[in-house]
């Protein structure tokens, strides 16, 4: 029995929730979260970031400088973003096939901040209805 | 798969207040990856009781995190000495959960590992 807590982009819930039920789990608890990722100490990726997203340009809605104090905090790394986390408990057995459908799903193009997936062992579980404990609580 | 496990999940209730010291201090340290939800509980304690209300739902933040093992007790002793409010600690500072952690995957890089 394990225990899969994958934390993903707020925009990828439904897809994650698709991928699920295509792998044969539909039962997962979901909240919403806060989160950060590793620090990205390459500085050329940072200038390059910087520039897209400042050409990407608000100066016309907001004051000047407005703009790059908000890019810099962007990518400073300190700041929390919303994310989804998905627990979802599963049979050993189907680990390696319920990670590649959440990877599946919730890869991008950006490269960074797609969310990471945790495996956890779990000692027990018991169904409320019914009573039985195990493996047999699971699905 | 590895069968040693060398990675810890670290679940500490804190301060919602102390939240922002304590995620600043460890970003500091290199730990910048975290996890943080709004939570509400209560303690041994029972909760607070002010005049005849007794409140049980408590207000708190939880920070997840996963480390390797090597970081632990730094990590740990970090969040300790942040979050504690006074010299001696007050009643309500919250609590640290230690488990482990079998696997790790990051998405955008499509790998296994921190």
């Amino acid at each position: 029995m394990k225990e899969i807590m994958a934390v993903v982009r707020m925009k990828k819930t439904g897809a994650t929730k698709k991928a699920l039920v295509a792998a044969g789990v539909a039962g997962f608890t979901a909240v919403k979260v806060l989160g950060r990722g590793n620090l990205v100490t390459d500085p050329k990726a940072i200038e390059e970031c910087k520039e897209k997203l400042m050409s990407m340009g608000m100066d016309e809605f907001s004051e000047a400088g407005d703009t790059e104090k908000m890019v810099t905090s962007f990518l400073d790394g300190s700041r929390f973003f919303p994310r989804r986390l998905f627990t979802i408990l599963v049979h050993d057995d189907d680990v390696p096939r319920i990670i590649e459908a959440i990877t599946k799903a919730n890869r991008t193009e950006y490269g960074i901040g797609d969310g990471t997936i945790f495996v956890m062992p779990v000692s027990d579980a018991v169904r409320v209805r019914t009573g039985e404990a195990g493996e047999a609580a699971i699905w | 798969m590895a069968d040693v496990c060398d990675m810890l999940l670290i679940r500490a209730i804190v301060r919602p207040e102390k939240k922002d010291d304590v995620l600043a201090g460890l970003s500091s340290a290199g730990f910048n990856a975290a996890t943080m939800v709004d939570v509400v509980g209560r303690g041994k304690q029972k909760g607070i009781k002010i005049g005849g209300m007794v409140y049980d739902e408590i207000p708190k933040t939880l920070i997840l995190m996963v480390i390797t093992e090597d970081a632990k007790d730094k990590v740990i002793g970090l969040i300790l000495s942040i979050a504690k409010t006074g010299k001696e600690g007050t009643f309500g500072d919250g609590k640290i959960f230690v488990s482990p952690v079998d696997e790790v995957y990051t998405i955008s890089k499509g790998t296994a590992g921190l």
